[in-house]
């Protein structure tokens, strides 16, 4: 879980592009991913997503969240399957008295819907894994223009996730060796019993943030004008490989407008 | 000392995820009443192994058994009543407004009844030296203190075993002596302490046994004396002895023994060899 949105340093293809166009390729899925409702078009892109993934040699890394999000996707698809109860219908769940409708459309738009949540997250989850987060604050300034403190602070959040996550870990072990059981069934007790993980979890992080605070302002942060050490440049890949991606996704819009893939 | 064994390792090997095993079959045997210190370099998995003793890791592979019981079933809170673990940072459990209510935690969570808890909060924040802040706001306190709180916390539960991850962290000598006593205190009232340190003047003076891990192995298991005997032992995992065994070990060719652990032992020594040479007359 804590490996979710780390860079992994490798030395591969998808690695050695620069951060604009990975961000490209993720946004293109998304575009993509949106306007398509076909299943088959979404499997299509899932399966490229997973082929970039491998590419990058990370899918190894992404198979514990794959499998998570393969449960989302489960649960995607049976709501869907269920509440979905136009067209021709192909059994029903309770027989007899004919209700809830499966029907052959709704195991589509189903798979759709979960292939397409699967894609999305996917995707970003690979160009988070391939690109080091100071390229993407780095992109976020120079080419975007976005103001350091905004891209900072992204960083810093996502950063501050899988360090958040660890210590969670480490809260309740803590009050759990002091007898502390996270139990009942009674939505309130339940609620109640979270706060000794809770409250620790809180103070820590106000702590941590103040303690960023510090150490940014000991180091010089916003001290004047600021200079990169690493400059990302566009190599001819990165432009042909965007230019590449534009023209499918207008091509594919365009191809959405005349009607394909609408169902 | 043959008591019986009281916390058994088989075995045991553990990894984080896919990444290489940080315990490699590690067997350790550990008698009700022992005082052992765990020691070695950081990242040799002094933390993993402390952690599979109240059961909060679990064994990729092999057994750990606490009084004859496998614990791979056996929830940490469950544990917590015969295993009681003091962690490195108090600050991922304080989150009470007065310190003595920090200290009730464990034992409320035990559901003891409320004289019991009283009396034994005041037992544990007075060994502690913290009796006068009973009711102070713990973040009020310095770190050393709000270690002293999460220690407190756990000796206040009375469990048969304590582990405490370097309790000494952050204390002044003073402090750190305090604590070593207490530990010390503890032992002789018949409770199995188990205790993680690089702090290797405390080993000598408070274990009986030292286990050295290196690398995810042990390295070393038996009496401090023994263990800190074998310098190039311990050189492997770049520990080194006490500055009085170092001592007591370069004057090896002049018939001083290499396992001398305290100055006041040395000085013992000295004095009645110097006396039987007639060095003093």
């Amino acid at each position: 879980m804590a490996a979710l949105i780390e860079y992994l340093p490798k030395d591969s293809p998808v690695h050695r592009l620069n951060a604009l166009t990975k961000f490209f390729w993720a946004l293109f899925t998304l575009g993509f991913g949106l306007l398509f409702n076909d299943y088959r078009y979404l499997l299509a892109l899932l399966a490229s997503v997973l082929l970039v993934a491998a590419l990058a040699r990370v899918l190894q890394n992404l198979l514990p969240v794959i499998s998570g999000l393969t449960v989302f996707a489960a649960m995607l698809f049976l709501i869907q399957t269920l509440f979905y109860n136009q067209g021709q219908v192909l059994f029903y769940l309770i027989p007899g008295v004919d209700w809830v409708p499966v029907t052959f459309q709704g195991l589509l738009s189903g798979l759709a819907m979960a292939a397409r949540m699967m894609t999305i997250i996917l995707s970003f989850l690979v160009f988070l894994a391939t690109t080091r987060t100071q390229d993407i604050v780095l992109t976020l300034v120079e080419k975007f223009k976005i103001p350091y403190d905004y891209a900072f602070m992204f960083l810093t959040a996502l950063r501050f996730i899988p360090s958040f996550l660890n210590e969670v870990k480490m809260v309740s072990a803590a009050q759990q060796a002091r007898g502390h059981a996270i139990e009942g069934i009674n939505p309130f007790k339940k609620i109640k019993s979270y706060a000794p993980v809770m409250i620790p979890l809180v103070l820590l992080s106000i702590n941590k943030a103040e303690n960023i605070a510090m150490a940014m302002e000991t180091k010089g942060y916003c001290g004047g004008h600021r200079t990169s050490l690493r400059e990302t440049k566009m190599k001819h890949a990165d432009y042909l490989l965007t230019a590449a991606l534009i023209l499918l996704l207008v091509s594919s819009a365009a191809a959405r407008a005349a009607g394909y893939g609408a169902t | 000392m043959s008591r019986k064994s009281l916390l058994k390792v088989e075995n045991l090997t553990f990894k984080y995820g896919a990444e290489p095993p940080v315990l490699k079959n590690i067997s350790l045997d550990i008698a009700g009443g022992e005082c052992i210190a765990v020691i070695g370099q950081n990242g040799a998995g002094k933390t993993t192994l402390a952690k599979h003793f109240n059961g909060m890791l679990k064994p990729v592979s092999g057994k750990f058994y606490v009084g004859g019981k496998d614990t791979g079933q056996l929830k940490v809170s469950v544990l917590a009543r015969t295993v009681g673990y003091v962690f490195q940072n108090p600050d991922h459990q304080i989150f009470h407004d007065t310190v003595a209510k920090e200290v009730a935690f464990g034992l409320k969570n035990f559901q003891l009844p409320n004289e019991l808890i009283t009396a034994r909060v005041a037992a544990a924040l007075e060994a502690v030296g913290l009796t006068a802040h009973h009711a102070t706001y713990p973040f009020n306190l310095s770190k050393g203190q709000r270690q002293r709180v999460a220690l407190a916390s756990v000796l206040a539960l009375q469990t048969e075993v304590i582990i405490l991850d370097e309790p000494t962290t952050g204390q002044d000598y003073r402090e750190s002596m305090q604590i070593m006593n207490l530990v010390k205190q503890l032992h002789q009232n018949g409770h199995t302490v188990i205790f993680i340190t690089h702090d290797m003047s405390l080993v000598a003076e408070f274990a009986q046994r030292a286990v050295v891990l290196c690398d995810g192995k042990i390295l070393a298991d038996g009496g401090v004396r023994s263990v800190f005997s074998q310098p190039e032992l311990l050189q492997k995992t770049f520990l080194k002895p006490p500055q009085i065994t170092a001592l007591a070990q370069s004057l090896n060719g002049y018939a001083v023994p290499p396992d001398i652990l305290k100055v006041e032992e040395m000085y013992e020594l000295l004095k009645t060899r110097g006396e039987e040479i007639g060095c003093f007359n």
